[in-house]
C-alpha cells in the first residue's frame, strides 16, 4: 500500500485516539471560548474623516509607496457594519486593497438614532453619499472617485450613479446587489402588501429594530444557526475554526436598525412596486433609471446567495448603459463572496484586476 | 486493478463506514432538507399572514404600552421618550451646524497651508502607480 492510501485511512485504532484527543481539547477550548472576549474586528488603520449621526466617513492609511490615481469609496449596507470588509489582517479586502496600491476610504453607518426615524432614501442618495465623494474629492485631491457598493450598499451606490450620470463616478463595482425585488421570493413573503402593514410598523416603532432585521436573515435558513452551532461544539479543538466562527457570527450578530421612513420607502419603492427594476424609480422627485449609468461596471454575484438570489442581481449588467461592463459569478454565499477564504482566491484578485487598470 | 487503485477504493470504503463522517453528512443533509422545507412552507400566502398577524401585533402592544407608559411619565412629572427625542432632534442640529463650521474651517486651514510658507501636510504616496504589466511585472 502507498504512503497516501495510509495517510487517507487511518486505523480504526488512529480515529479513536484522534477523537479522544479532540473531545479533551473540546472541553479545554470551550472553556476557555466562554471565557475570553470577542475577537477584536476591523483593525486596518484609518482616520475619521468625516462624522454626522448615522454616516461615517473614514479613510485608511495607505500601506503602498505608490498608490492608483483614483481613489476608492466603499459604500457599505445599511443592515450591517463595515468591518465585514476588514476583519482581521490577512482576512481584510481592505487590507488586500491598501497593499495592492488603492487609496481607500468607506462610508460606513451606525445605528441610526431615535431621532433620526425620518431619514429617506433622499438623505442617503442625495445628501450621504455625495458628500461623502465631495470629502473623498477634497482628501485626496482628485475629481474622479471609484465605488464599490455591498449588497444595499449597492443599491445606493446604483441610485447615486443613476441620478448623477455626469458626476465624479468613475468605476463602479456593486457585490451581489439586488434589482429585481419580485425575485426576492421570501422577503416577497415576509412583506406581502396584503397582510404586512408597513405603516403600523414604523409609525409604532420609529426605527426598525435590529432583532426584526436579524430575525428576518435567521428566517431565510432557520436550521443554519442551530447546525452551526453544533459544527462549532464538533470543531472546539480547532484554532482557526473557533476564530473565524466568532468573526462571522459577531458580525451577523451586530445588525443595525434600519431608519424608519427609509424602510417603509424600501417596502413600498422597491418589495412592492420594484420600481427600480422598472425604470420607475425616483429620489427627491429625480428619476433614478440605472440604465442611463455608463460608467465601467463590474458586478460580482454569489452562486448559493440564500439573501439575495442570483436572479433577483441578474439584470443589474443587462440593465445598465455602460459599454464596459462585466459580470462574475464566484461560488460561495452572500457573506463568503466578500470576505473568508473563497473571497481571499477567488474575488479579491478579480477586484485587483479589473479596478488596477482604470484607476490610472 | 492497480494497488493505487485498490487502495484508493478501501480508502473511500472505510470515509464512507466512518461514524464521524457519517455524521457530518448527516447533519449537512438534514440543514439542508429543513432549510428547503421551510423556506417552501414560508413563500405561502398562510405563512405571510400568520407571521405578519403577530408583526402587527407586537408592534401594536409595544405602541399601547408606550402611549400608557408616556401618561405615567407626565403624571409622575417625567420627561418621556418622546421629550427625550425632541431634544436629540436639537443636538444633531447643533451637530450639523458644528460640522458644517469645522468643514469651513478645514477649508479656509488648508487654504491657508496651500500658500509658499505654509509647512508641508503629512506626506501621502504619490498617486503613479500602474497596473502591472500583462506579463505580471508590477510597476
Amino acid at each position: 500500500m502507498s504512503m497516501s492510501a495510509q495517510k487517507a485511512a487511518p486505523s480504526a485504532a488512529d480515529r479513536i485516539q484522534l477523537e479522544v484527543q479532540r473531545a479533551i481539547q473540546r472541553s479545554i477550548k470551550g472553556v476557555e471560548y466562554f471565557a475570553s472576549a470577542a475577537p477584536v474586528l476591523g483593525t486596518t488603520e484609518k482616520d475619521l474623516l468625516h462624522s454626522r449621526g448615522t454616516m461615517k466617513l473614514y479613510h485608511y492609511r495607505p500601506l503602498a509607496d505608490e498608490i492608483y490615481r483614483v481613489p476608492l469609496l466603499l459604500v457599505m449596507a445599511t443592515t450591517n457594519r463595515g468591518y465585514i470588509l476588514d476583519m482581521v489582517p490577512g482576512q481584510s479586502l481592505v487590507e488586500f486593497l491598501l497593499q495592492r496600491g488603492f487609496d481607500v476610504y468607506m462610508l460606513d453607518w451606525t445605528a441610526p438614532r431615535p431621532e433620526e426615524r425620518g431619514l429617506k432614501f433622499e438623505d442617503y442618495v442625495l445628501d450621504f453619499i455625495p458628500d461623502c465623494i465631495r470629502r473623498v474629492q477634497q482628501d485626496s485631491g482628485e475629481t474622479d472617485v471609484s465605488v464599490i457598493g455591498y449588497c444595499f450598499g449597492g443599491v445606493l451606490s446604483l441610485l447615486y450613479a443613476s441620478i448623477f450620470t455626469d458626476g465624479p463616478l468613475k468605476n463602479l463595482i456593486c457585490f451581489t446587489t439586488p434589482i429585481d425585488f419580485r425575485r426576492m421570493t421570501l422577503f416577497q413573503s415576509f412583506s406581502d402588501r396584503r397582510y404586512f402593514d408597513v405603516d403600523k410598523l414604523v409609525d409604532s416603532v420609529g426605527n426598525v429594530p435590529p432583532e426584526l432585521i436579524f430575525q428576518s436573515f435567521e428566517m431565510l435558513r432557520p436550521a443554519s444557526r442551530p447546525i452551526g452551532q453544533i459544527q462549532l461544539w464538533e470543531n472546539m479543538w480547532s484554532d482557526e475554526f473557533v476564530k473565524s466562527y466568532r468573526m462571522f457570527d459577531r458580525w451577523a450578530q451586530d445588525t443595525l436598525p434600519l431608519a424608519g421612513e427609509y424602510f417603509r420607502q424600501t417596502t413600498k419603492d422597491l418589495m412592492w412596486d420594484n420600481k427600480l427594476y422598472e425604470g420607475t424609480m425616483t429620489v427627491g422627485g429625480r428619476r433614478a433609471d440605472i440604465s442611463r449609468i455608463t460608467v465601467p461596471i463590474l458586478h460580482a454575484v454569489a452562486e448559493h446567495d440564500h439573501i439575495v438570489p442570483y436572479d433577483a442581481a441578474k439584470p443589474l449588467i443587462a440593465t445598465v448603459g455602460s459599454a464596459d461592463k462585466e459580470e462574475i459569478i464566484l461560488k460561495g454565499g452572500h457573506v463568503s463572496l466578500v470576505a473568508g477564504a473563497n473571497a481571499i482566491k477567488r474575488l479579491w484578485p478579480k477586484i485587483d484586476s479589473w479596478l488596477s487598470e482604470r484607476s490610472t | 486493478m492497480t494497488d493505487k487503485n485498490a487502495a484508493g477504493k478501501k480508502a473511500a470504503d472505510q470515509k464512507t463506514a466512518d461514524p464521524v463522517q457519517m455524521w457530518h453528512s448527516f447533519l449537512g443533509d438534514m440543514e439542508k432538507t429543513f432549510n428547503s422545507m421551510s423556506n417552501q412552507a414560508m413563500e405561502s400566502a398562510e405563512f405571510s399572514r400568520l407571521m405578519n398577524r403577530m408583526t402587527g401585533a407586537s408592534a401594536g402592544a409595544k405602541k399601547a404600552f408606550g402611549d400608557s407608559m408616556e401618561k405615567y411619565l407626565a403624571a409622575m412629572n417625567l420627561p418621556s421618550r418622546g421629550e427625550f427625542t425632541e431634544l436629540g432632534e436639537r443636538l444633531l442640529t447643533i451637530e450639523s451646524r458644528l460640522n458644517e463650521i469645522m468643514s469651513l474651517l478645514q477649508r479656509v486651514h488648508a487654504e491657508v497651508l496651500s500658500g509658499d510658507n505654509a509647512p508641508s501636510a503629512a506626506p501621502r504616496p504619490p498617486r503613479t502607480r500602474r497596473p502591472p504589466s500583462k506579463s505580471g511585472d508590477a510597476t
